[in-house]
């Protein structure tokens, strides 16, 4: 089952254009959808989530049609949103055994075991009882992530999951994430290189409501190979740099910033060649696609 | 600081949306008030209260209006004055405002003032609104007086602007410590309790000052210091601040400060509230070990994402409809917990509750004497005063469950469910439905409470069930469907709130703007009236009717507010109507149609009942009628005709189909000194006329059925002297009901009409228009006053029933089995034939042509005074008081025959007739009175307080033996004295007689009450009691004057001597309760078809 996206548009009452013209096909497996905020991500999740119409373009899981079948696709799909909240006065369990229930499963034994078997997995066990108000940021993300595997399934999307989290929760959570079967689909959009980097063997980069980029990591990795030169420089020369070559990423270091330049070839002797990472392929395909700036 | 908060809050609020709606809706509802009083537009009848005739732009009638918005006005108060510390809450920026170097006092005071200027100003629209309309082309100059701006202004300064500081503080304070706004409605409510507290309280006169005092909003207050005023008063004076208002103002003010301090004392800038909720809400830390050991593991190895694989115990997924209906059922259940375990829930509930104990306790109080708290009192007190918190609940929680999901962030995961939308838009409806069944319950509870509380223990347990369950519950089922649907349309939580808000106000005010019909009022019903005698009667039908047709709608409106429910993102209505679009599937389809049918179905049944089968005549169409009738046979007002002398009827009451079919023969006579040769016969409209003829040879020359009008003109015309005899089979029956459900003379249990029901001779003065605006309105000139006592023409005619003196009287009157039909006379013979039974009644004395005919089943109490049968004809369950009304006769026997003349029949009767109306009235030798009115009063013989009301009216009304049935005036001024006052003077002097002048105090108390109420709408000048005409008010107190005279004998006497009344006595009327009936006489067959009033009072 792959998930077929074409030529989705959608633009918003405002008059903001979120989606224009996305097509992208995702196979079973982790994909990873990277984009800086405001890109679209939580657009297309919501649109392929049923909870949101497009304009046009249409989406298929399988053989459904997910912008009219929406029941079907609701039947296969764990959806855990950008932002979400809880009844604060409800406990884990109770909330986890509520929404089993809504993903249609009837029998009490199977509910109570698959409850059972998601908070141990998710690390919430212990903390099953407590009301769901007194968890904090990484437990309530955990939460979400369990409610959304209830139910077997096929279609998994995760909106921004690690937005916010420490390093430990982010783990814990990337772990829970890599545990997922390969069977299904499941679509995880960030902002965060490292999430893509750590967990998905395809991903795509959008940016203003369109694609840039789509494929595995590692070869888009490859196109980049010996077009990436770095080079450390006072804060005073950022600017001109930045008119004179093709910059796709600034970081400061240790009192000085490391730039990193895209380009056929070495510009000068003053830059050193870098091996290149996902972050530069991401940073690289936004600027390329923005309207050169002076 | 405080200038600069203070600005910054004045130009944040003008620049917000909601400050100019709220002045828009403001000022439009002020510009229609004012409209609606000042203008004449066809088919609007629009009144406040007591306005009386008072200029619509007088300072008494300004303040009314303004101070009736003013209640309104709380709603707006709260959402400006209560938010400004608040909104930091809401967004969350109190952490940066808290931070920044401003002072407290700069803070709360700088927020809190700039908001009460902007509540001011906003409120401004109000006085703004009412003088646009005054002046606008739209409206009737003669309504108005010269527009004086202290009209307007005082007013707004005097209850505005004070209200605003004092509820203003409320608010402010309550959100700005709570953090929370939900107390904001919960204190509105509040307050409004203490206003129907005060209303309550306002029943008996021995609490007005505590009512005046408790009223936060100053409203009782300003009724208390204008009660009595008189038009003139009214027209041109300011509300005088002094005495009870000044107190009231002062002393709310006065808490407005206080609560204020404590805001500004507790009030902390700190993150959270305060240090307890930071307790509670540690945050659930995991072990320490834990996290280091995650830490430690680093991250996700590409080995680990080879082994681990998640494992999950296989699940069957159901998507049976099985499951769904338990998926709905689970839902429903969650969102009625999450209703009733809200603290706020639980307020609002506990204060209506509380409110409903305190209104226990006046239970149809009549002259501070209540009645026992029977069942069918109880429930009413519960629809009634319990119905607001009710509609409070449904509109505020309609919304919060609407809200819920979005309000706490899961509606997206929830969303995302494979559930249909029916399952979320019906667990929410049917939470809301179950609340109330849940409130339902408790109020049965609080009943019962109340009953055995008042050591009342008949507890009705099968009526408690059909008042609330069966007739109230409905109502609020319907609410609700209509309150989400408001939601989800709206969705804006507090915009929600005020459309529903605006709803309920303009709903109050529908058939006043001539929307008349219950067919296009959401919910309504013909009315549900329970008595006793009558249970629900014919009311029953076409009220199950109507809540089939509404329900049939409601299903429609289900429909629609599921299609649009909002589920994802998708909030804006073009999008939601696009998705609705696609959500209209097969089952939506179906509903729709069902509910289609339903609704179309009953409705042309209620439409076949109310507009074909009867005739639906809209108040306007009864007036035009009047005028009509005017118009058309006014020219044949003083010619001549004969005078009834002899009535011999046969009266078939068939109670079970609610017809009466009515035979027999009356004998006119020319009594003038001329020759008469036309025969004018008047009948209702509503008769269905078998046969009507004379019979003596004449030609039909008129046949006017829509007015009820009919000419005979006589072959050989009547010298003086001569009689003829009208034949007459007429019949009254019910066809299916009308849009006030359907008269109430001829019932089930209970039947009672009078001699309006045959013909009237001759053209009456009494059917035409009376009221002087409505005479204008149409064109007809204005009515002359009555006739005067020194003009002896009139000597030969009375007011009342002109077209007969003293009658020969004989009656068989049959009804069905197991019911007792009464009429006035002696009871010749009784028998039964065809399963119906039959009485034969003749009167030996001649008596006025006003009888009076009734049918129950009835327990009958005798008991004897002399040689005079007393008999008390009562309803099976209301034995409280029989003995005290036969003392009463006994005890009026004695004194009138001893002080007046001798008793001029062998027997009195009362009988009992169930609530539809509430009064007693006199006919020869036969009493009817109202169940509501005497026979299930609680009279304590030890309170000194309480007055032995039944004792009271029977005094009255046998009285009326005498005044009225013996002595009567003609038609000139004057003769309600005779009538009214002096039967009024004979019934206090048989109560002081039993209870002592101590007691009459209290008594004469309300008499004056009433006379100084009645007063202050009366337009024209009062006459001396000779000439008094018209004037009921002064009645009664003319009957006070002549009681209190013998204790001041040596002043001068004011009154006139009665035998300087001329005027030997042709008829006249004699009931307690005066009602229209009295003075038209001829139309009172059409109005007793009318509305059945759900409100009584002894006497109006």
């Amino acid at each position: 089952m792959e998930l077929r996206i074409e030529n989705l548009t959608k633009t918003y009452s405002n008059g903001v254009q979120a989606l224009k013209g996305v097509s992208l096909t995702i196979p079973p497996g982790m994909f990873g959808l990277l984009g800086p905020n405001g890109a679209g991500k939580s657009t297309l999740m919501r649109t392929i989530s049923t909870l949101q119409e497009a304009d046009s373009g249409s989406i298929t899981l399988g053989d459904i049609d997910v912008l009219k079948d929406k029941t079907e696709v609701r039947k296969v799909l764990g959806y855990l949103p950008q932002e979400f909240g809880v009844y604060p006065k409800m406990s884990a369990e109770v909330m986890l055994d509520h929404f089993a229930v809504l993903k249609g499963i009837s029998n009490r034994k199977e509910r109570k075991d698959v409850v059972d078997a998601l908070l141990r997995q998710t690390n919430l066990y212990d903390v099953r009882s407590k009301n769901l108000g007194t968890y904090s940021g990484g437990m309530k993300q955990r939460f979400g992530i369990a409610q959304a595997l209830l139910g077997n399934p096929k279609l998994i999307i995760v909106d921004e999951p690690t937005a916010g989290l420490d390093p430990a929760e982010r783990n814990r959570f990337h772990n829970l994430l890599s545990e997922i079967g390969e069977n299904m689909v499941v679509i995880l959009s960030t902002h965060i290189v490292d999430d893509v980097v750590d967990l998905c063997n395809q991903m795509a980069i959008i940016n203003k409501g369109e694609v840039l980029l789509h494929g595995e990591p590692l070869k888009l990795i490859d196109t980049l190979q010996g077009k990436v030169w770095k080079k450390i420089v006072d804060k005073t020369d950022v600017a001109a740099h930045k008119a004179m070559f093709t910059v796709i990423s600034s970081r400061m270091y240790m009192g000085k910033v490391v730039l990193h330049v895209y380009a056929d070839a070495q510009p000068d002797g003053s830059f050193e060649s870098q091996p290149p990472s996902l972050e530069d392929v991401y940073f690289a395909s936004i600027v390329r696609h923005q309207p050169a700036k002076v | 600081m405080f200038w600069e908060i203070f600005r910054f809050e004045l130009r944040y609020r003008i620049l917000r949306p909601a400050t100019w709606i709220y002045f828009l809706v403001f000022f439009v509802l002020a510009f229609l008030f004012m409209l609606l009083l000042g203008s004449d537009i066809e088919g609007v009848n629009f009144s406040i209260g007591e306005s009386g005739k008072a200029l619509v732009n007088s300072p008494y009638m300004i303040t009314g209006l303004t101070t009736g918005l003013g209640l309104l006005g709380v709603l707006i108060i709260s959402a400006i004055v209560g938010n400004p510390v608040y909104r930091d809450f809401e967004h969350n920026t109190h952490a940066l405002m808290f931070t920044k170097p401003v002072t407290k006092a700069g803070y709360l005071g700088g927020r809190f003032l700039g908001s009460v200027v902007i509540a001011i100003l906003v409120l401004v629209s109000i006085p703004l609104g009412f003088y646009v309309a005054a002046i606008s082309p739209w409206v009737e100059a003669d309504k108005f007086g010269p527009n004086s701006f202290l009209a307007y202004a005082q007013p707004f300064l005097l209850f505005i602007v004070p209200n605003i500081i004092f509820t203003g503080a409320i608010f402010f304070t309550t959100a700005s410590l709570t953090r929370s706004m939900i107390p904001n409605y919960v204190g509105c409510i509040l307050i409004w309790v203490l206003l129907r507290v005060a209303t309550s309280l306002v029943a008996d006169l021995d609490n007005q000052t505590v009512a005046a005092l408790i009223d936060p909003l100053g409203r009782a207050a300003y009724t208390d210091a204008t009660r009595y005023w008189t038009l003139q008063e009214k027209n041109h004076l300011l509300i005088p601040l002094s005495g009870l208002l000044l107190t009231n103002r002062l002393i709310w003010i006065g808490v407005g400060i206080l609560v204020w301090a404590v805001a500004f004392f507790r009030f902390k800038f700190s993150y959270q509230a305060s240090d307890k909720k930071n307790r509670k809400q540690v945050p659930v830390q995991q072990q320490a070990g834990d996290v280091q050991e995650e830490l430690a593991a680093g991250p996700a190895t590409e080995a680990k994402k080879e082994t681990a694989r998640l494992t999950l115990p296989k699940v069957v997924l159901d998507f049976s409809s099985r499951f769904r209906v338990k998926q709905l059922l689970r839902m429903t259940r969650q969102e009625f917990l999450s209703v009733v375990r809200n603290v706020y829930f639980l307020v609002i509930a506990g204060a209506g509750v509380g409110l409903l104990f305190v209104s226990a306790g006046q239970i149809g109080k009549i002259y501070d004497t209540a009645t026992l708290p029977v069942t069918y009192q109880i429930t009413d007190i519960l629809g009634g005063t319990f119905g607001l918190f009710m509609f409070v609940i449904i509109i505020f929680y309609s919304g919060e469950l609407i809200w819920r999901e979005r309000g706490s962030g899961v509606n997206l995961l929830i969303d995302a469910m494979p559930v249909p939308g029916s399952v979320f838009y019906l667990s929410k409806l049917f939470a809301l439905m179950l609340v109330q069944v849940l409130l339902l319950v408790v109020l049965m509870l609080c009943g019962i409470l109340v009953q055995a509380m008042l050591g009342y223990f008949n507890f009705e347990i099968g009526l408690y069930l059909k008042a609330l369950f069966g007739v109230n519950l409905i109502d609020w089922w319907l609410m609700c469907v209509l309150a989400i649907l408001v939601h989800v349309l709206v969705n804006n939580k507090y915009l929600g709130h005020f459309v529903l808000v605006i709803y309920y106000t303009f709903s109050f005010f529908m058939p006043q703007l001539g929307i008349e019909h219950k067919m296009f009022k959401f919910a309504s019903d013909t009315g549900m009236f329970y008595s006793d005698m009558n249970g629900y009667g014919h009311f029953a039908w076409p009220f199950f009717i109507f809540k089939v047709y509404w329900s049939g709608f409601a299903i429609l409106l289900a429909v629609l507010s599921n299609l649009l429910f909002v589920r994802g993102t998708e909030s804006g209505f073009g999008g939601r109507w696009k998705q609705a679009r696609k959500r209209f599937s097969r089952p939506a389809k179906l509903a729709a149609t069902c509910g289609f049918v339903i609704f179309a179905g009953s409705g042309a049944y209620i439409f076949y009942n109310t507009n074909v089968l009867n005739d639906y005549g809209a108040s306007g169409e009864t007036e035009q009628a009047m005028v009509e009738y005017e118009k058309k046979f006014s020219k044949y007002k003083n010619i001549p005709q004969p005078k009834i002398v002899d009535v011999k009827l046969d009266v078939d009451i068939f109670p079970e189909e609610r017809d009466v079919n009515i035979s027999g023969t009356m004998w006119l006579k020319n009594k003038s000194k001329t020759p008469i040769d036309s025969v004018h016969v008047q009948l209702s409209p509503d008769v269905k006329i078998k046969y009507l003829r004379l019979a003596e040879p004449a030609k039909q020359v008129l046949d006017d059925r829509k007015q009820g009008y009919f000419i005979y003109d006589l072959d050989k015309p009547m010298q003086p002297g001569d009689s003829v005899q009208l034949r007459l089979d007429i019949a009254y029956e019910s066809n299916g009901f009308t849009n006030e459900g359907g008269a109430t003379q001829v019932v089930y249990n209970g039947t009672f009409f009078n001699s309006n029901y045959l013909p009237f001779i001759g053209y009456t003065e009494l059917g035409e228009l009376s009221g002087e605006e409505d005479r204008k309105k149409h064109g007809l000139p204005a009515k002359e006053r009555m006739k005067s006592v020194y003009d002896s023409v009139n000597y030969m005619t009375n007011a009342l029933t002109p077209d007969a003196d003293w009658i020969r009287f004989e009656a068989t009157v049959s009804t069905s089995s197991g019911q007792v039909a009464i009429a006035p006379g002696y009871l010749q013979k009784e028998w039964t034939e065809n399963g119906r039974n039959y009485f034969h009644y003749k009167m030996d004395t001649p008596i006025l042509n006003f009888y009076s005919f009734l049918s129950a089943r009835y327990e009958i109490k005798r008991d004897k005074w002399k040689d005079v049968n007393i008999e008390i004809y009562h309803h099976k369950g209301h034995p409280y008081n029989v003995d005290r009304m036969i003392r009463a006769i006994k005890k009026s026997l004695d004194y009138y025959t001893e002080n007046f003349t001798p008793y001029q029949f062998r027997q009195v009767r009362i009988i009992e007739f169930p609530r539809y109306a509430s009064f007693a009235q006199s006919f020869p030798n036969t009493i009817p009175y109202s169940e509501s009115i005497g026979f299930i009063a609680d009279v304590d013989e030890n309170d000194p307080e309480s007055i032995d009301y039944p004792f009271y009216v029977t005094a009255h009304e046998v009285a009326h033996q005498w005044w009225a049935h013996q002595v009567i005036g003609a038609n000139v001024q004057g003769s309600a004295l005779m009538i009214e006052s002096m039967a009024q003077y004979s019934a206090l002097m048989v109560m002081e007689k039993e209870y002592g002048p101590e007691k009459m105090r209290k008594f004469l108390k309300y008499e004056m009450n009433q006379y100084l109420r009645g007063r202050s709408s009366e337009r024209r000048n009062e006459l001396p009691m000779i000439t008094m005409e018209g004037q009921q008010y002064i009645h009664y107190i003319c009957a006070e004057r002549l009681y209190r005279r013998r204790f001041t004998q040596r002043r001068p006497a004011r009154l006139p001597r009665q035998n300087g009344i001329p005027g030997s006595a042709v008829h006249a009327v004699a009931g307690i309760c005066e009602i229209p009936a009295q003075r038209n006489a001829r139309l009172a067959a059409v109005c007793d078809h009318g509305p059945v009033r759900k409100h009584y009072a002894l006497r109006e």
